[in-house]
């Protein structure tokens, strides 16, 4: 029965997404930047055409970002706001299964999104001349995926203790801040002799490792895969830190005033 | 065992009694109506019977059971007073996904949800999404999922709200119907007049705990009582005395 609710809430957030037109803003955008890009060849040069690969994983990362924010942002103020709570926690479903569900469906409903940006992106490289299809490409796509799953449970963690505006804000700040600096953090970090380096070190303990599934520079360079059990590690942190968000948003959501 | 029992129920928000030392109980195949002023602690008390939220005091239980408990939720039909529904979705996806949430299989639910589209008049909906509905449509779509997994308790909150003349009376018989079925029904509402044509039962709430419980037919038994002027008169405050004079009077 509770694989038959999970079902259920996986569908109505793809009914959600792809009735709502935001999906195909992004999709028609998407087309109309890439496709240009695609057909142009700047001086025949190789690294014009990285260069375009580049724009193109810069936007797919940009777009996918904010349907997977937005997605999980908008999947409980709505349910309070329009009191149709009641009625759901009024069916033989529990609050656990309730929250579970809405993640998973805001995550399938958000990875089907960029699995079509990804194949836009396969396109795009083809008829460039470049490979239709790479192990590497897939790897990108599967730690993307790891991506997405740490961005939806933030969405849904903010989406239960704050307003929507202040979710939106705060988890793109915090992700686009980890994402920008988390490399580079831990150098500040051993340079620096002030205390204030026990509070960096401490907020990029706690901070979401985004910066762990970008394979951006290694695919437009068409380097060299990372090894599958250090992308198993990647995916293995990307569960921990989405379940320990999930648990958090479970307890908000056990004692919140309905 | 009753479908419904509360003892001593208390429940304050912020040290304002909502709910206030109420004990009420519903024997099984009534129609109960839960009567009060806004703010009697109707609703606390609805949202209390789903498990929604605790009592701080206090013992409630639905077929003797918690009401957090799953298997009891099976057992009961809730219709929210007001609630908008996924706006994205069609009447017959709604219906559906409460379906699934219930455990029903595929094939009942597509059965029962032509069967309850065709009892609450949407059968003609097709294509067009809840967005588009108006409140009395709505409202029909809130029955519809209320009635789906087939339920021995209905818990309506203020169920004639937004409805039309005509759908009234067509609910009113709904209820009769369920009624007849051996079902429990347990409604609030302000519609006195409703609740004086159904109920077999009612409890008058005020400030959060009951002031008067007992048979319909009990406190109109001279003839020329009616629920209102009852009402009027156990909430007895200043207000409705006046009321209830100029009634009296026949202004």
């Amino acid at each position: 029965m509770i694989r038959q609710q999970l079902c259920a809430f996986i569908k109505l957030s793809f009914l959600d997404l792809y009735r709502r037109k935001d999906l195909f803003v992004l999709l028609v955008l998407s087309c109309v930047l890439l496709t240009p890009l695609a057909l142009l060849r700047p001086f025949g040069q190789m690294g014009g055409n990285r260069y375009m690969n580049e724009i193109a994983m810069l936007m797919i990362w940009v777009f996918s970002f904010i349907i997977a924010l937005g997605a999980s942002s908008r999947l409980f103020p709505p349910e309070f706001e329009s009191r149709t709570i009641y009625p759901l926690l009024s069916k033989p479903v529990s609050r656990g299964v309730v929250l579970l569900g809405k993640y998973l469906g805001a995550l399938s409903t958000s990875i089907s999104a960029l699995a079509i940006f990804y194949f836009l992106y396969a396109m795009l490289n083809g008829f460039r001349g470049g490979e239709w299809f790479s192990p590497l490409l897939l790897q990108a796509f599967v730690l993307h995926c790891g991506f997405t799953a740490i961005v939806v449970a933030l969405g849904l963690l903010g989406s239960l203790l704050v307003t929507t505006s202040a979710n939106i804000t705060l988890t793109s700040t915090i992700v686009v801040v980890m994402f920008l600096l988390g490399r580079r953090l831990p150098h500040y970090i051993a340079a620096d002799e002030t205390p204030v380096r026990w509070i960096i070190a401490a907020a990029h303990a706690i901070g979401p490792h985004v910066e762990f599934f970008d394979l951006r520079q290694r695919l437009v360079h068409s380097w060299e895969m990372i090894s599958w059990p250090v992308c198993a590690l990647a995916l293995i942190y990307a569960a921990s830190y989405s379940v320990t968000c999930l648990w958090l948003a479970w307890l908000a959501l056990r004692r919140k005033q309905l | 065992m009753h479908p419904i029992e509360l003892e001593n129920i208390r429940k304050s928000f912020n040290n304002v009694h909502a709910v206030n030392n109420l004990s009420l109980k519903v024997t099984g195949g009534e129609i109960f109506g839960f009567l009060g002023t806004n703010g009697a602690g109707k609703t606390t008390t609805i949202k209390m019977l789903l498990g929604l939220i605790k009592p701080d005091d206090g013992k409630l239980s639905l077929f003797g059971k918690d009401a957090h408990d799953i298997s009891t939720k099976k057992r009961i039909g809730f219709m929210p007073e007001t609630a908008y529904y996924y706006p994205f979705l069609k009447a017959h996806e709604l219906i559906a996904f409460y379906g699934e949430l219930c455990g029903m299989d595929k094939k009942t639910i597509k059965t029962r949800t032509e069967e309850l589209l065709v009892e609450v008049g949407l059968e003609n909906t097709g294509k067009k999404t809840l967005k588009t509905f108006s409140k009395g449509m709505l409202q029909r779509v809130g029955i519809a999922q209320a009635l789906l997994h087939d339920p021995d308790l209905f818990i309506l909150d203020e169920p004639f709200t937004g409805l039309d003349p005509l759908a009234k009376i067509h609910f009113r018989d709904l209820i009769l119907k369920l009624k007849k079925r051996g079902k429990t029904v347990f409604f609030s509402s302000h519609e006195l007049s409703e609740a004086e044509l159904i109920c077999d039962r009612v409890a008058i709430l005020k400030e959060g705990s009951s002031v008067y419980d007992g048979p319909v037919t009990e406190i109109a038994g001279d003839g020329k009582s009616n629920l209102e002027r009852i009402f009027l008169h156990v909430l007895k405050d200043k207000k409705s005395e006046d009321i209830n004079k100029q009634m009296e009077a026949g202004k």
